[in-house]
């Protein structure tokens, strides 16, 4: 009797957790190669190369020590992004509801401060070459400005994280409030039971505008096209991942495949009403959400240009009040 | 075939270094990247701009003297096992830059890219077709994933 | 710049981001320092000179036919706008006549190339807007532009076309080659279209690169401007129309008004069509007879000067022709002149829009590493 209880919930954790991390190294390059290089009309790359191989490739390189101030902070950083992501999955798992306020919307948004905050440490801390320390006579005679202080690309992709977290994400956290608001408790048991006898959130009209404001929030909080003012290639390079290598780079990569993944289990227990649970058939929609929200996000990449702060404020502006109207709307 | 050279086979990220050519090969590069006839993705090769990040680095152009300095230092920035690709005659032997001149020689030029850094594969060329860039680039693998 | 410092004392800088001398976003070395307030440039420097590699200095003393091939050199983009001002340099001082037909067949490849270098502009434009998608999407017209190119000179990027006296009798143009590029030019004015098409009628590009890095017609007259980013602020100025080499054909020459990106990218789109239409008329009109005119003499001559138009703006060589021998070789080149407009159009924009100002300029810093000489007037007696 107490061994059942123990083991099968262990036991469905371990596993949820291992398919979780197997779709989440897959998205990567579903997206790459079915999405974009469809839209583009080219072959592209191969499914698993993007997600899988890439990462394992990494781990096998020479660890460098990266140019950094702090080089083990530096370094820790990523695994701490992981492991916080790696939290919110757990705790959305239904054997682990019986935990109390860490399996309610508080935790999930205080792990996914944590993700973003390390973002505003790694800009600060990274050091690249390609930027400031780049051997180039700058400071000669006839060049302008010589007495300013300068500053590393990171620096700037830093002070954009920052500004993220004040505004960016906040979208993101409006629609976890939805289901919050219209269920009248911040514990997922109460979401999902809600949603057992009422049906699905996101079939009323306060789940599907918070669905959009979700998705969006979603893109802003994956920094991916159009909202990747964090790490464009058009002046930051790579923003805060400068200086990454090795294997640290190589649980960068795995981290954006379980985020994706992450993200889209915690609309599916929010707005669908449907656990992670790796005993029903149900794992399967969480799998084909997870598939939906990559599909989505990758047209909507594949087709926008990066966006400025001139279109960023507008666009989480506006979606802000959509977040608001869907909160009021739950709340009548 | 450990995994360890399955997985360095099925990404190699590609980082490109331009020292002064006359943006031929550059852009014969950018386009055997960007243009979906050449495709370079289908052959698992990513373009990236991070050193840190980069297995391959391709040089182009005869390194001027401007130049010497950053390329060492992207060199060094890439961690093992990495391989370096020269692209173009000016990347080979200096190009009509260095080898061609009327009364006076080109004093702007430190060389071909191997007086600089080691080089693996050479790519002829001027300017280099996008296929060879992505021939130049396979010759050079072996070196990787033979590596540690 | 010093009137632009002298207008930016009062800005506050906050701090100095440099970006390059490699970088995503740059195709060719260059060093680019942006001093910001806030993420908002108040001022900007380019510096170039990284890939100086002295080609004027090496092209002193060398045989005319010679130091033609290796202007073509200069730069991998206009490799053929170099090639034949040089040639056109030597010929206008050698008093050589062209027949006809090799001039037609210059137009043609200088048409070609201005196809491949707006191409190669919308796809790098696209690109550094993160647009991907688009920036596939030009490369993929761009090829077949290539491939043209490379039946007629027989390399993708470095054609050798002309040559003093005509062109290389190997780029005549026969019917099948004629035939294939009229059935090029058909397939890239479909496509072109159509990517004008979507890229016009998308809303979240337009409102991305509508007003960024605008340039007054003002400045743009006054920072000596040259070329298709001066016609995008309005100023009907063509090389074209005056050149005796294109006086056979029927164009127009495309003007906007903005001066922003978006004007820019408007302008080589709706020039692509008017390179396409000259290229037709060379095609039906091709005139028949040899392609070079061999029968010409060396002797010494003055310092000859030659401008024309090429794709991104006015070029100009000159040279003296000393016992056979090229002696004071200057070239400029349209970027020179375009560095003013690029820093000037780098203010007040985002730091995330600073290259996408500088590619608007349509850059070729390869072409403008040219060397410069400083000289203080004050201290000449």
């Amino acid at each position: 009797m107490t061994y059942t209880e123990i083991l099968y919930p262990v036991l469905a954790v371990i596993s949820t957790l291992v398919i979780a991390f197997i779709i989440g190294t897959m998205i990567p390059g579903l997206e790459r190669k079915y999405i974009h290089a469809r839209i583009q009309q080219r072959i592209g790359p191969s499914v698993i190369s993007p997600g899988i191989m890439a990462p394992i490739k990494f781990f096998f390189k020479e660890n460098v020590s990266p140019n950094s101030t702090v080089p083990r902070l530096y370094k820790s950083l990523p695994i701490i992004c992981f492991i916080a992501i790696f939290f919110i999955l757990l705790f959305l798992i239904p054997q682990t509801y019986q935990m109390g306020v860490f399996a309610s919307v508080i935790s999930i948004i205080g792990f996914l401060k944590i993700e973003e905050f390390c973002y505003v440490l790694m800009g600060s801390l990274s050091k690249s070459i390609m930027s400031l320390p780049m051997p180039f006579p700058d400071l000669v005679k006839g060049a302008v400005h010589l007495n300013g202080e300068r500053s590393f690309i990171e620096d700037v992709s830093s002070s954009r994280a920052l500004r993220l977290i004040a505004f960016g994400s906040f979208p993101f956290y409006l629609s976890l409030f939805v289901p919050v608001s219209l269920v009248g408790s911040v514990y997922f048991k109460d979401i999902v039971d809600y949603q057992l006898s009422h049906g699905p959130i996101l079939f009323s009209v306060p789940g599907i505008l918070g669905f959009i404001v979700f998705f969006i929030g979603y893109m802003i909080l994956m920094n991916e096209y159009p909202f990747a003012i964090l790490k464009t290639k058009a002046d930051v390079i790579e923003g805060p991942y400068m200086e990454y290598a090795s294997k640290y780079r190589g649980v960068i990569y795995l981290t954006r495949g379980f985020l994706i993944f992450t993200l889209s289990t915690l609309f599916s227990v929010l707005f669908v009403g449907l656990p992670p649970n790796i005993f029903s058939w149900n794992i399967l929609i969480n799998i084909a959400i997870a598939f939906i929200f990559t599909l989505i996000m990758g047209i909507v990449s594949a087709f926008s240009p990066v966006f400025t702060n001139k279109q960023f404020y507008p666009a989480v502006v506006a979606t802000s009040i959509l977040g608001v109207l869907a909160i009021i709307l739950s709340l009548l | 075939m450990g995994l360890k050279s399955y997985s360095r086979g099925k990404a190699i990220h590609l980082m490109l270094v331009y020292t002064g050519g006359c943006n031929g090969c550059d852009i014969e590069i950018v386009n055997c990247v960007l243009s979906p006839k050449f495709d370079a993705e289908q052959y698992n090769v990513f373009l990236t701009w991070n050193p840190r990040e980069a297995d391959v680095l391709v040089v182009t152009g005869p390194v001027t003297k401007l130049n010497k300095k950053p390329l060492e230092k992207i060199y060094e920035a890439i961690p093992n096992p990495k391989a370096v690709v020269a692209a173009g005659s000016c990347a080979l032997m200096g190009g009509v830059y260095k080898n061609i001149h009327g009364d006076i020689p080109s004093e702007e030029i430190c060389g071909p890219v191997e007086n600089v850094i080691p080089v693996d594969a050479k790519v002829p060329g001027c300017a280099v077709r996008p296929q060879d860039i992505l021939a130049g680039v396979v010759s050079a693998l072996p070196k990787l994933l033979n590596a540690d | 710049m010093s009137e632009k410092n002298k207008s930016n004392q009062e800005k506050v800088i906050e701090t100095e981001v440099a970006l390059g001398t490699v970088h995503p976003a740059a195709l060719e070395p260059y060093r680019l320092r942006l001093f910001v307030e806030d993420e908002i440039i108040n001022d900007a420097e380019i510096t170039v000179g990284v890939n100086h590699r002295g080609i004027e200095r090496i092209m002193e003393g060398l045989p005319v036919e010679k130091a033609n091939s290796l202007t073509e050199k200069v730069c991998g983009i206009c490799s053929n706008s170099h090639i034949w001002n040089s040639v056109l340099t030597a010929e206008k001082g050698l008093e050589i006549d062209v027949p006809p037909r090799a001039n037609y067949i210059r137009v043609i490849m200088e048409e070609l190339e201005r196809l491949h270098s707006h191409l190669l502009y919308l796809g790098h434009g696209s690109e550094v807007l993160a647009h991907e998608t688009f920036s596939m999407r030009a490369f993929s017209i761009r090829e077949t532009v290539m491939e043209l190119l490379r039946m007629i000179g027989g390399n993708r990027v470095q054609y050798g076309v002309s040559i003093i006296g005509g062109v290389r009798p190997r780029c005549d143009l026969d019917g099948g080659r004629l035939q294939k590029i009229s059935d090029g030019l058909d397939f890239i004015e479909k496509k072109v279209a159509d990517f004008a098409d979507r890229f016009v009628n998308d809303s979240i590009v337009m409102n991305r690169i509508t007003g960024v890095g605008q340039i007054s017609q003002k400045d743009a007259i006054r920072l000596e401007v040259t070329g298709p980013s001066l016609r995008a602020t309005g100023v009907d100025q063509d090389l074209r129309k005056v050149m005796k080499e294109y006086q056979d054909f029927d164009f127009n020459v495309v003007t906007l008004s903005d001066g922003d990106v978006k004007d820019n990218i408007l302008l080589r789109v709706l020039e692509i069509p008017e390179a396409i239409g000259i290229i037709r008329q060379a095609i039906k009109n091709l005139p028949k007879g040899s392609v070079v005119n061999r029968s010409w003499e060396m002797f010494d001559t003055d310092i000859i000067h030659s401008h024309i138009e090429v794709p991104r703006g006015t070029l100009y060589h000159s040279y003296k022709i000393d016992r056979g021998k090229v002696r004071g070789s200057i070239i400029r080149t349209p970027s020179m002149s375009n560095i003013g407009a690029m820093q000037l159009a780098c203010i007040g924009n985002h730091i995330t829009d600073a290259q996408l100002c500088i590619v608007q300029c349509d850059p070729c810093f390869t072409c403008t590493d040219r060397a410069i000489e400083i000289v203080d007037l004050n201290k000449i007696d």
